[in-house]
């Protein structure tokens, strides 16, 4: 017992010398400029209020929240179907076109940067919402993942609810859904995090700063602080915790539900 | 009880979006490497292999090919060396071993623009916490990302920092699959503990070790955040990946024959890639448990 409190402990620390560099982002993020370069520290919400309001994070922040969430809840919605389908229809094509779908996981996704960059310039949706989410949409990992997960659930439920009347969607949404609960959830979180953190799309598709989302926002403030003794680190790093901290936040969150919707199912 | 249509309804959205997003872009890109365009002009002549003439004999994308297979074929094997060596300590269900798991495992949901910011400042060369650490013991500063030849080996050992959770709760899936008894027997026969490593757990966690090679080397082959925020392909070129010269060629020259005959090419060599690991890797692969 006490050998593992000591154990606990050496990880503990361990596990901060990892995570140094981004409790310090943190720390720096409460610093006035001033304590930052002269080493004395002054501690100041000031960096956070600047972010917010003067360099628009409040904004970016909102966009970000929006265009995950949209991708995400998208994403599963068409991933759920497309599940259902291949884990219990036999159907003429099938397998050729869940092969068509699990091949998208091997495909770079950067032959398709340009062509995406010309379909929403035709459709003229550079520079909106619809166009960070619509490409983003469609997700073959989790329609795969969710294919797999359903394949595991006894058929006799699904019969059942047919018995008694029940029609595909029904099934999908009163029976397989509830069970699969736990690995939607995953996904979601899968999902979300993907977009939260996607750089490469937004830099392309988005020019409004209106739009910009908090990878773009925080990649053009630090590149626009030119010359390394005029950089503004605290005010970075708040910019950089703002980026950051959501995804903490919501993942601790998610996992408690995570171990609930596990454990509840073996309760039952 | 249901239509022989229901199956295709219910993967016909996703289907659309997959054809839009990825299988017609394909051939858009293919179509598009054969032709000279800039975005703004409305022909698109038809120029036959010019593009790619132009691409490969130019030294810049040489060299971002030589700069990315450096990346990857160093970063991989190093992130999987450390992740399955880390795992297997960590591979216990007990409070520490989930502590520090916990904490590897959090760099690499978190934003890699945010990393490469943080890690930015950690090698800043004046008042980056690295320099001034070693001007406390009375050495020089170092120029970390101004230096050609130390630039990628930062770029390198950030990503390595970001990822290597990822690997490590991969791998500790994959421990936790094999059956104890064949520790158990190897204990018996009194294997040493690396030598129960070597003959068991790796080959073991062969199809685990295959699946993350298979996709780093992809994901490691399109590494492009890190880099457009700490260096931009910078300095001279040293840490000028595939796709950073894709986003500049494509996005700031608007060469979009060019961009697309780069893309292609990025493409055919990760399809070459995955073939080549599936027939010499794949046989080695399956072991009966």
């Amino acid at each position: 017992m006490k050998r593992e409190t000591l154990w606990s402990c050496a990880a503990l620390v361990a596990g901060l010398i990892f995570l140094s560099p981004v409790l310090y982002t943190i720390w720096m993020s409460f610093l006035t400029v001033d304590s930052y370069y002269s080493g004395d520290p002054v501690l100041t919400l000031a960096n956070y209020r600047a972010a917010f309001g003067q360099y628009d994070f409040l904004r970016y922040l909102l966009n970000s929240l929006l265009v995950s969430g949209v991708v995400t809840l998208g994403g599963l919605a068409l991933a759920v179907m497309a599940a259902f389908a291949f884990a219990r229809f036999d159907f003429p094509g099938g397998n050729f076109l869940f092969a068509a779908v699990v091949a998208t996981l091997m495909i770079p996704g950067h032959i398709t940067l340009i062509p995406n960059y010309l379909t929403l310039a035709n459709l003229g949706l550079l520079d909106t919402y619809a166009g960070l989410i619509l490409p983003a949409i469609s997700n073959g990992f989790a329609a795969f993942f969710l294919r797999q997960y359903i394949r595991g659930i006894p058929r006799a439920l699904d019969e059942a609810a047919y018995m008694d009347g029940a029609r595909p969607l029904q099934v999908l949404w009163r029976v397989i859904v509830p069970i699969a609960r736990p690995a939607i959830l995953s996904m979601g979180l899968y999902i979300f995090i993907t977009e939260w953190n996607n750089y490469i799309w937004p830099l392309v598709a988005i020019n409004d700063s209106d739009l910009y989302t908090l990878q773009i926002g925080l990649a053009k403030l630090y590149r626009e602080n030119p010359g390394e003794d005029v950089i503004n680190w605290p005010l970075v790093m708040a910019a950089s915790t703002i980026t950051i901290l959501p995804i903490l936040l919501g993942f601790l969150a998610v996992e408690r539900h995570l171990v609930r919707g596990i454990t509840m199912g073996a309760v039952k | 009880m249901h239509s022989r249509m229901t199956p295709y309804l219910l993967i016909a959205p996703l289907l659309a979006f997959i054809a839009v997003f990825t299988y017609i872009p394909i051939l858009t890109s293919v179509d598009l490497s054969f032709r000279e365009w800039d975005f703004l002009t409305a022909a698109k002549p038809w120029v036959g292999t010019e593009n790619y003439r132009l691409v490969l004999s130019s030294t810049q994308f040489w060299n971002s090919v030589k700069v990315t297979a450096i990346f990857a074929l160093v970063s991989v094997p190093l992130r999987l060396l450390l992740a399955i060596g880390i795992a297997s300590y960590l591979v216990r269900e007990a409070l520490p071993q989930r502590l520090l798991r916990g904490a590897l495992f959090l760099p690499s949901v978190t934003s890699t623009v945010a990393i490469a910011v943080v890690f930015s400042w950690l090698f800043a060369t004046d008042y980056g916490v690295i320099n001034a650490a070693l001007a406390v013991f009375g050495l020089p500063k170092i120029y970390w990302l101004q230096d050609p030849q130390l630039a990628l080996w930062v770029i390198i050992f950030v990503n390595t920092w970001k990822q290597l959770g990822y690997d490590i709760v991969i791998y500790i899936a994959g421990l936790q699959a094999i059956p104890t008894d064949l520790y158990d027997a190897a204990n018996v026969d009194g294997g040493k503990r690396f030598h129960v490593f070597r003959r068991v757990t790796v080959p073991l966690v062969m199809p685990t070790t295959y699946f993350l090679l298979v996709i780093s080397m992809i994901e490691a082959f399109q590494v492009f955040t890190v880099v457009d925020v700490m260096t931009r392909g910078g300095p001279a070129g040293a840490t000028d990946m595939v796709v950073n010269m894709l986003y500049r060629v494509g996005f700031t020259l608007f060469d979009i024959g060019q961009g697309s005959a780069i893309a292609v090419l990025l493409f055919i060599l990760l399809i070459a890639l995955a073939v080549f690991k599936a027939r010499v890797l794949g046989r080695r692969v399956h072991y009966e448990a």
